[in-house]
């Protein structure tokens, strides 16, 4: 076998500027192909963090009505004894309450189709813990001509700030990277700038009667901390839900649409407003593992657990059919391509296998008639085969990890026109990659797929090879 | 003692419109330690002739017996397997593997028969210093002059210890001065190992060293001169 690898090895470097031009073709292919699946996936992967555990859960037991028709009718009661049950389940992380509904906001001459989510404060700091979506810093007037006052930043910062009046953040990275402004700038300005900028906010007591509301709501509500608002809707068996509540804090939601019209509130307040005692509308249940399998088994497990008929366990997808979709036709178009470039590549492999097997008839009929088995020079040839999709593997895939390993601790933050496009469409404008998973392993098993597929050629040939006419050349 | 024995081999070659007698009812032996040569004009069927002795190509009649092994018996990996073990080849084009070095050529055939490396590294360097290039064992192919690549492809062919060597033509494409040189060393061997030669050839250098010198026209064995027997 040594000897083998050696002569496939050498074979390998007879022509060095073809090998290098192969190779290279796989390289390039297996680095595109990773980077680009892990960008695919790993946005897909942000998009489900931010949406799915933020707001939907892996897992939510319903009524069996809700998803169809997602009135505070189709609630049903809550039972702590369930949620202890479930949150015992394997990988499972936490299992939130949720009441929710739909209410008309009012304060002054503004009101607003509003969507109302009431939770346990506790249970809710394992789910979505909306505490760390406070805002913490806003681009004011005031904030502006704090920073103009203080006469600490340049007039090109200010500038910079200017350009973003009136938005709001819940973290200091955000903002930072939002004014776009040079390392030595943010050095010298950036304290400056979230001092001058930032403002108190609140949250939600456990028990509490007031609302967190969402910014960009707030704003069209013209509404600050310490107002009210006034709500109402319909509540359960259609009672009529009037209150008004006291606004504890204002929160930046990462998805413009949930960041236009929510309201969030206690449990208690909630079933006291829609006169729905002891009701949720779901269990929100997180899980430690995304696969497939553990939802499924999750859900199983859960829905065993359940007593009641009427409620039931779905997964995230079964809950978001249309994102769903989503994201499996953008990833079989993403797939497609990748299909594509690897056919492409595949007949560059297959070109030199030809060309290979054209020089070397001669020399392989040499071969076997001084005494090597055909099988042996079979196993040479494959192993040539592999070796020359190997070096190009291992390099792409060896070029490859540092940039998804940065990129995944440092994500893509986006900025400007491409981030309000995906603002608008609900997405957080970053672009993570995706960990390590099967999407790298698979390139693996097509470049050797597509070596074995290519080696079928020569094995055949030298199956069918005549000593005699080879001799000839 | 009898190495090898033809009898009444025939190889006809069909062509759509002509029938090609290309060896014509050849009955011969071969017996240890020879140096023959076979020789004849051009289309007289010597290589044809090597070709079959060697089993590379198989007669439409009549049997080649090696060692008492009728070739026609075997099958075809059996017969890889007997030319690697008997048979020894020199090519008129060298055919050297371009990607192994000369001892790796030489250890390569004993590497295929499974020999342990010691015994292989020991008869690899004695071969190459019998044919004069025990100073070029690391040289690859392309850097050996034609002669020095021949004669690497003399020390292959004996490096599996054959019952005979079959030279299609060994000095076909060297100058005067290698062919004389390789003759000597060929000559040397066969003499020194008892190992058999059987040549093809055109070359009057080759015919002049040969004990026994067998000329074929148009298929046919018209002469068959024993000029001296091996001792």
């Amino acid at each position: 076998m040594k000897e083998e690898f050696k002569i496939a090895w050498r074979n390998l470097w007879r022509n060095r500027r073809r090998t290098i031009i192969t190779s290279a073709s796989v390289f390039f292919a297996v680095f595109f192909a990773v980077i680009m699946r892990s960008y695919q996936l790993g946005s897909y992967d942000h998009m489900i963090n931010n949406f799915i555990e933020s707001f939907t859960g892996y897992l939510q037991v319903q009524n069996v009505k809700y998803q169809d028709n997602p009135l505070i009718d189709n609630s049903f009661d809550y039972s702590d004894s369930i949620a202890s049950a479930i949150s015992e389940i394997n990988k499972v992380v936490s299992v939130s309450p949720h009441l929710e509904s739909f209410t008309l906001a009012s304060s002054g001459t503004q009101t607003k189709g509003a969507a109302v989510i009431a939770i346990d404060t506790e249970k809710e700091k394992n789910f979505s813990d909306p505490e760390s979506k406070l805002v913490k810093y806003r681009i004011t007037d005031e904030a502006i001509r704090r920073l103009k006052d203080a006469g600490a930043i340049s007039d090109n910062v200010l500038e910079k700030v200017k350009k973003n009046l009136g938005r709001s953040y819940s973290s200091s990275a955000r903002l930072e990277l939002e004014l776009g402004l040079t390392d030595e700038e943010k050095e010298l300005c950036m304290p400056e700038i979230l001092k001058c900028s930032e403002v108190s906010n609140g949250f939600l007591a456990n028990d509490d009667e007031g609302i967190l509301v969402s910014d960009r709501l707030a704003s069209y509500l013209k509404v600050a901390i310490g107002d009210s608002v006034i709500l109402m809707g319909q509540g359960y068996h259609g009672v009529s839900a009037t209150g008004i509540f006291p606004v504890r804090g204002i929160i930046k939601m990462p998805s413009p649409e949930i960041d236009n019209k929510l309201i969030i509130m206690t449990i208690p307040a909630a079933q006291k407003f829609y006169d729905a005692e002891g009701k949720i509308t779901s269990l929100v249940v997180n899980l430690t593992d995304k696969s497939d399998r553990t939802i499924k088994t999750a859900k199983a497990r859960i829905n065993s657990l359940l007593p009641d008929k009427n409620t039931i366990a779905k997964t995230w997808y079964e809950l978001n059919p249309i994102l769903y979709q989503q994201i499996q036709g953008d990833s079989q178009s993403g797939a497609a391509m990748l299909a594509l470039l690897y056919f492409i590549i595949f007949f560059g492999i297959f070109g030199t296998v030809l060309m290979m097997v054209s020089e070397r008839k001669r020399e392989f009929g040499v071969l076997v008639a001084i005494g090597m088995q055909k099988k042996k020079l079979k196993r040479i040839i494959t192993m040539e085969m592999l070796l020359l999709g190997a070096i190009g593997l291992v390099c792409g895939l060896l070029a490859s990890v540092p940039l998804i390993l940065y990129f995944y601790y440092y994500p893509i933050m986006l900025k400007g026109e491409l981030a309000n496009m995906m603002e608008d469409w609900g997405w957080d404008a970053v672009m993570p990659t995706a960990w390590f998973g099967p999407y790298f392993y698979w390139q693996a098993v097509i470049v050797v797929l597509m070596v074995v597929l290519a080696t079928i050629y020569p094995l055949r040939k030298i199956g069918k090879l005549k000593e005699i006419e080879a001799l000839k050349g | 003692m009898k190495v090898l024995e033809l009898k009444n081999v025939n190889k006809i070659y069909n062509s759509t419109e002509v029938k090609v007698h290309a060896v014509n009812d050849v009955t011969m032996d071969f017996v240890e330690a020879e140096f023959a040569a076979i020789v004849g004009p051009s289309g007289s069927g010597k290589t044809t002739l090597l070709n079959l002795i060697g089993g590379l190509d198989m007669p439409t009649s009549g049997e080649i017996i090696i060692g008492g092994t009728n070739l026609s018996k075997l099958k075809p990996s059996q017969l890889i397997d007997f030319r690697l073990n008997n048979i020894g080849f020199v090519f008129q084009s060298y055919n050297l593997i371009p990607v192994l070095t000369a001892k790796e050529n030489v250890e390569f055939i004993m590497t295929l028969q499974k020999w342990p490396e010691k015994e292989r590294d020991e008869r690899t360097f004695e071969l190459l210093w019998a044919v004069g290039l025990g100073d070029r064992i690391n040289s690859r192919p392309t850097k050996l002059s034609g002669g020095q690549q021949q004669r690497v492809a003399v020390a292959r062919a004996l490096a599996s210890k054959p019952k005979f060597i079959l030279a299609d033509e060994p000095t076909a494409n060297l100058d005067s001065k290698a062919a004389t040189t390789l003759l000597e060393i060929m000559e040397k061997l066969n003499h020194e190992s008892k190992i058999t030669f059987i040549f093809s050839t055109h070359d009057p250098r080759v015919v002049k060293m040969a004990h026994r010198v067998i000329t074929l026209e148009d298929g046919k064995v018209i002469s068959d001169d024993i000029r001296e027997l091996p001792a």
